[in-house]
């Protein structure tokens, strides 16, 4: 028997999907029929690109300039999605900055920003758009964390507690939100090649390489399966949950 | 003080909010009867209003405030008379029983606490809720 996730023509909201991993997760679940909307903060030529890609390859995908940290701005993105396609089924909270530095040496701002965007913005969103699949008693909601909420590395104070935050959203959420049929889970990665691990992965790459059992570090299309599977029928008996995609990460 | 609403206010959207309201608890509209408390006959939980009052909005393209019903109900009443630690005044009873009118005056007694005022909102509570918040719009 063939496995099929159902994503075809699920409604999909995907945060930060410009580039990185939000990407590979907008090209994915378009490339299975899913009629998606990406949000992006700012960088208008990566969201081009994205929607000629998906304009070449006849997918369903819209983009929406939306910076998650204004709410009412997440709310009227959310009402517009809604508005058109008559409802919102799947959520991916992919939105994240880092500003490593170590915890002395950090400003004001390297702390407010990562915890406004990585944390604030999850709430934002969420908020807007849980409402429509309460509504429906359906959902699925599947948040990113990262292998720093658990393992912190040096210089990752910031991020780690971003990340450690969104691990107790996401079981806290899938309380609330189980009477509902709405799952809510996280994944989190390890090192993947993208431009926002770019300057970790050149300053420390050799030793980071040395902790990670694979040897080798992740493929943004690694994290898009793990989060196609949580947002697919197979992930129905599946909430709660923080599911490492690392390659086997080590802690110091 | 805003206008008194009637029962022809209310009756012009009921049909609209006792859909809604079926449509959020999963019940049948017949079940949703005028004067019924949606918590204490229909099983309606926490969650379920704020799905009812988010249902509202959409279907009447308005915003409603949460918590909307007991601070319009407290009105100019300073809060600490209004309820003492966790339960309503006679003052606050008094404002209750004005205020929501449509619920029979013998659910609203001594003593109540705060946080079991939702089990006294009927479906016409929430209607009156709709017709203040177009009201509030259209005069804005």
């Amino acid at each position: 028997m063939a496995l099929d996730g159902g994503l075809a023509g699920k409604v999909v909201v995907v945060t930060g999907g410009s580039r990185g991993i939000g990407r590979a997760i907008v090209e994915l679940f378009a490339a299975e029929g899913a009629d998606v909307t990406f949000f992006y903060q700012g960088n208008a030529k990566a969201a081009e690109e994205v929607l000629a890609l998906a304009a070449e390859n006849g997918w369903s995908v819209r983009a929406s300039q939306v910076d998650v940290r204004d709410s009412e701005a997440c709310r009227s993105a959310a009402e517009a999605v809604a508005d058109r396609a008559g409802r919102i089924d799947i959520l991916v909270n992919n939105a994240g900055v880092i500003r490593d530095n170590v915890l002395v040496g950090l400003e004001d701002q390297d702390i407010r920003t990562v915890l406004d965007v990585n944390v604030a913005g999850v709430f934002n969103v969420t908020r807007a758009v849980a409402p429509f699949m309460i509504s429906k008693r359906a959902g699925k909601i599947v948040n990113l964390s990262s292998v720093s909420g658990a393992k912190g590395g040096r210089g990752q104070t910031n991020y780690a507690a971003s990340k450690g935050a969104i691990d107790g959203l996401t079981r806290a959420l899938a309380v609330e939100l189980a009477p509902r049929r709405i799952n809510v889970n996280a994944v989190a990665p390890g090192v993947i090649e993208t431009e926002m691990s770019e300057s970790v992965r050149e300053l420390a790459g050799d030793e980071i390489k040395g902790r990670i059992l694979m040897r080798r570090f992740g493929q943004p299309r690694d994290i898009a399966n793990a989060v196609w599977f949580l947002s697919s029928s197979l992930a129905d008996y599946m909430t709660g949950q923080v599911l490492y995609v690392d390659g086997g990460f080590k802690m110091e | 003080m805003a206008a008194e609403i009637n029962k022809t206010d209310v009756d012009a959207i009921y049909g609209t909010v006792a859909k809604t309201i079926a449509d959020a608890l999963g019940c049948e509209v017949d079940e949703v009867k005028r004067d019924a408390s949606l918590i204490d006959d229909l099983g309606a939980e926490s969650i379920d209003f704020l799905d009812l009052v988010f249902r509202l909005e959409r279907a009447f393209k308005v915003k409603i405030p949460r918590g909307k019903i007991v601070e319009d109900a407290r009105g100019d009443l300073p809060e600490a008379e209004f309820e003492q630690k966790g339960v309503v005044t006679d003052a606050g009873l008094a404002r209750l029983r004005t205020f929501l009118s449509e619920v029979p005056a013998e659910r609203i007694a001594a003593p109540l606490k705060t946080a079991d005022i939702p089990r006294l909102f009927t479906a016409e509570t929430f209607a009156k809720l709709v017709i203040r918040a177009q009201r509030e719009q259209g005069a804005a």
